[in-house]
């Protein structure tokens, strides 16, 4: 159920079956945080149909690997999940999705959001959107 | 006997990988350079034209570096990446 606990993958995720897979780790955990990324159909003035990935990927193993292990140590949570896809995504459609489990909500809410906001300062993904005036390789997240 | 390994010129070869948008500026994802002695990676980012890239982050085997005169050494692999854009 659920696979590795942090990966990258072409496929979609299922949320309930990740969060099942985070649930089945121990019944100490209080509260889930769930940060579900979704392709937006519109960025810099731009309509977007669709946005492709591509990654690094030995690079970006080793990488999200270690911010699971890192929120471990840094924060008081029991388990986390993260999984990102790299295919072309349409619009509206999922990207990334992490699960953080721990005994009380405020670090699970601490922790989720330092893993989103450190992903895209330190895994090796990018994404090329297809716009009107065609396809655009994004250099920088906000 | 002669000493055939000595004086021997330096073996092996870096690969130099291009992501996203300077794959394309490139025109190549992937090449390989010769192992010089005492090649550093603001050298080969130099051959390689770094001074015309916009904004760019290196990894040597996987792990970004900013140590531009770090030495590079045969079989090692050197990224060239734009600034992440994932999640």
């Amino acid at each position: 159920m659920g696979g590795a606990t942090v990966r990258t993958q072409e496929e979609d995720f299922s949320i309930e079956e990740e969060v099942d897979a985070l649930r089945a780790v121990s019944r100490r955990i209080g509260g889930i945080v769930t940060f579900l990324g979704c392709a937006r159909d519109f960025s810099e003035g731009r309509d977007v149909s669709a946005i492709a990935f591509e990654q690094y990927a030995s690079m970006a193993e080793t990488a999200m690997e270690g911010l699971r292990a890192e929120a471990l140590e840094t924060f008081d949570i029991i388990e986390v999940r993260i999984i990102h896809r790299i295919t072309t995504v349409n619009a509206g459609e999922q990207i990334v999705l992490i699960v953080v489990g721990a005994e009380h909500r405020a670090s699970a809410f601490d922790a989720c959001r330092w893993i989103i906001d450190t992903l895209k300062q330190r895994v090796p993904i990018w994404k090329r959107e297809t716009t009107p005036d065609g396809k655009i390789w994004e250099s920088q997240h906000p | 006997m002669p000493d055939l390994t000595a004086n021997s010129a330096p073996t092996g070869e870096i690969t130099v990988l291009f992501f996203g948008s300077l794959a394309l500026k490139r025109g190549q994802r992937k090449l390989t350079v010769a192992a010089e002695a005492e090649l550093t990676l603001r050298q080969l980012v130099s051959q390689l034209g770094g001074a015309q890239w916009h904004s760019f982050l290196l990894a040597v085997n996987q792990e970004q570096t900013n140590d531009l005169d770090r030495l590079l050494h045969a079989n090692d692999e050197v990224a060239m990446m734009p600034p992440f854009s994932g999640g």
